[in-house]
């Protein structure tokens, strides 16, 4: 019986590690290969790095001078740039996403107007509109807006992505949570508005987390919006520029740019990562 | 115009409002749809005219080489269905779906399952597992891309390069492309729903476990008879959601091939009918052919994943 259960944890130690293994072997991979010379990428060993070398993520920021309209100092890659328009995008996004979702939301979950399920699915059935074809009509939308080559394409258009499920998490959450919670503002005199921002906000905080978390995944893996909206490479985000940027032999920018832009996401992740999990559960089961 | 308007579904039943509750509930009818509103605009809104257009030139022959564009109402769909190539493409499309979908809910379940209990070091392995979903699925695209079909003579090229012709040479060419991508999305796609179906085991109460536990000796058999029926709705949501991660997943390899890769599937065709061919018409009518079949498996999953759109009793 006793050498039953040491087996067992055993296995399940063993596959605990393999599955931290599996888990960040790629991210890995990555940071191995931004950090190789050019030698080394060819004869070495693909696993580790011998002499690790900045060399790659100096090039995102190395400064050139190049002739724009006026003379003017810029970087050959403009990773700075693309940093500085993707946190612009991110946050205005995410703060558009948030908000309206948590008031769809509220509305859906808390006030529930007639055919408030109706409204909940049709939102979630977006996801299935394919969208291969789908975002060159769009552009066509973007044009007429003047929006192409502008930041605000993105904000405009990355919000449809993650609100259907956003909404969906944040109606099912205040559909679960008790009415009392704010039955002791009313008697106060308080209005939903201060009753809401006062006593249910903060209280949800998990669920913000978690349907903020959710977004930011949604808008960090597009590629084609981003690539097809923002063709000029001043106005590009991270990875918008990746993806125009060429991989050569003596090159490895690209790999390095990718290393380095992940970083801030998984550090938000990772931070995070426990707050989004007891806000799905908030949300799905408990109601608080 | 005392009209007395049936309590939501949520109140208490039976429940009547009476003329002053009334007034309130109409204006909580028109403070809910003025809440509503930019969401339903910035989804239905933004999606609008793309999907009319979609709609609309699919029921025409238009196309770059001939400018006389006239309605041919479903012709178009109705050529591809007699198309066998349609044919093995959506049969493909849908494999997609299904072989990264089962997977991820093998992965996910595992990942979950193992992350359950206690144990030491557990918030490193949960962090570590949580990871590859966070990793920015854009980026993580392009780094997968040059290691799994490398574009340049490195260290693992040789190696790549082996199996790259391998499955090509033995099951057709585009294979590796295809399992690469595959891959990319289990990868991802799992470490998701492993989170995911974790919340939702932290939600379920103990006591349901154990419970079964004395009931059910067996751990295979505690696994299909407990485990995944205390599960199912959290499955069904999480296999729509990740049926929409596979299609973006799939948009995203394809972009940063430059378009090189033409995975064998409807979409990706589609593309390529469009961009390449010209043909407008058909393309979209290919982009669209496939939707009466996920509008029931969309279907499918509503009912399953309804009771966690229930009222708590």
């Amino acid at each position: 019986m006793r050498t039953t259960r040491r087996f067992r944890r055993l296995v399940q130690g063993v596959l605990l590690v393999l599955l931290a293994a599996y888990s960040i072997f790629p991210i890995y991979m990555v940071t191995v290969e931004s950090l190789k010379t050019v030698d080394e990428d060819v004869f070495g060993s693909p696993f580790y790095v011998r002499h690790p070398s900045l060399e790659w993520y100096q090039n995102l920021f190395e400064e050139h001078e190049w002739m724009t309209h006026a003379r003017i100092v810029t970087r050959t890659v403009p990773f700075l740039v693309w940093s500085r328009n993707t946190a612009i995008v991110f946050s205005a996004a995410l703060a558009v996403i948030l908000l309206s979702s948590l008031m769809a939301g509220y509305a859906l979950g808390r006030l529930r107007p007639p055919a408030w399920r109706g409204w909940r699915r049709v939102l979630l059935a977006t996801f299935l509109i394919p969208q291969t074809i789908l975002f060159l009509p769009l552009y066509k939308v973007v044009f007429h807006l003047h929006l192409d080559d502008n930041l605000l394409a993105l904000v405009l258009t990355y919000p449809m992505l993650a609100i259907p499920f956003c909404a969906w998490l944040f109606s099912v959450y205040f559909q679960k949570l008790s009415p009392d919670i704010e039955e002791s503002a009313y008697i106060e005199g308080a209005g939903r508005f201060t009753a809401f921002l006062r006593i249910v906000l903060p209280m949800s905080w998990p669920v913000v987390v978690a349907a903020g978390l959710f977004a930011l995944g949604v808008i960090s893996s597009d590629f084609m919006f981003a690539g097809v909206f923002l063709p000029n490479q001043w106005h590009q985000t991270i990875a918008a520029g990746m993806a125009t940027m060429d991989v050569s032999l003596e090159d490895l920018s690209v790999v390095s740019g990718i290393s380095l832009g992940g970083l801030p996401v998984l550090l938000i992740a990772a931070l995070f990562a426990g707050s989004y999990v007891r806000g799905l559960t908030a949300a799905m089961i408990e109601g608080a | 115009m005392a009209q007395m308007v049936a309590a939501p579904s949520g109140a208490k039943n039976g429940q009547v409002f009476g003329r002053g509750e009334l007034a309130r509930r109409r204006h909580d009818v028109v403070v809910a749809y003025l809440l509503l509103a930019p969401a339903v605009l910035l989804v239905l809104g933004v999606l609008a005219y793309p999907l009319g257009w979609l709609v609309e030139i699919s029921l025409t022959n238009s196309s770059v080489l001939d400018t006389s564009t006239k309605l041919v109402w479903l012709g178009n769909y109705a050529g591809f269905l007699r198309d066998a190539e349609f044919w093995r493409a959506s049969a493909n499309t849908l494999g997609y779906l299904a072989i990264t979908a089962i997977l991820k809910m093998a992965v996910g379940v595992g990942i979950a399952l193992l992350l359950a209990r206690p144990f030491p070091g557990r918030p490193l392995v949960f962090v570590a597992t949580f990871l590859p979903w966070a990793y920015p699925g854009g980026l993580g695209a392009v780094g997968w891309y040059w290691f799994l079909i490398p574009p340049l003579h490195s260290s693992y090229s040789v190696f790549m390069g082996d199996l790259h012709l391998f499955f090509d040479s033995r099951l057709g060419e585009g294979t590796w492309g295809f399992i690469s991508l595959i891959a990319f999305n289990v990868w991802r796609g799992g470490s998701f729903v492993g989170i995911f179906l974790l919340a939702a085991l932290n939600g379920i109460p103990e006591d349901l476990f154990d419970y079964a536990t004395t009931e059910v000796k067996n751990a295979w058999r505690k696994f299909w008879m407990v485990t995944v029926p205390l599960l199912r709705p959290f499955l069904a949501l999480a296999t729509f959601l990740s049926l929409t991660g596979a299609a973006v997943d799939l948009g995203n390899v394809y972009y940063i091939s430059g378009f090189r890769n033409v995975y064998p599937i409807v979409w990706t065709q589609a593309f390529h009918l469009a961009l390449f061919g010209g043909q407008w018409g058909r393309a979209a009518a290919l982009s669209l052919i496939l939707m009466p079949v996920l509008t029931l498996i969309l279907f499918i999953c509503y009912r399953v994943f309804e009771p966690l759109e229930e009222d708590v009793a």
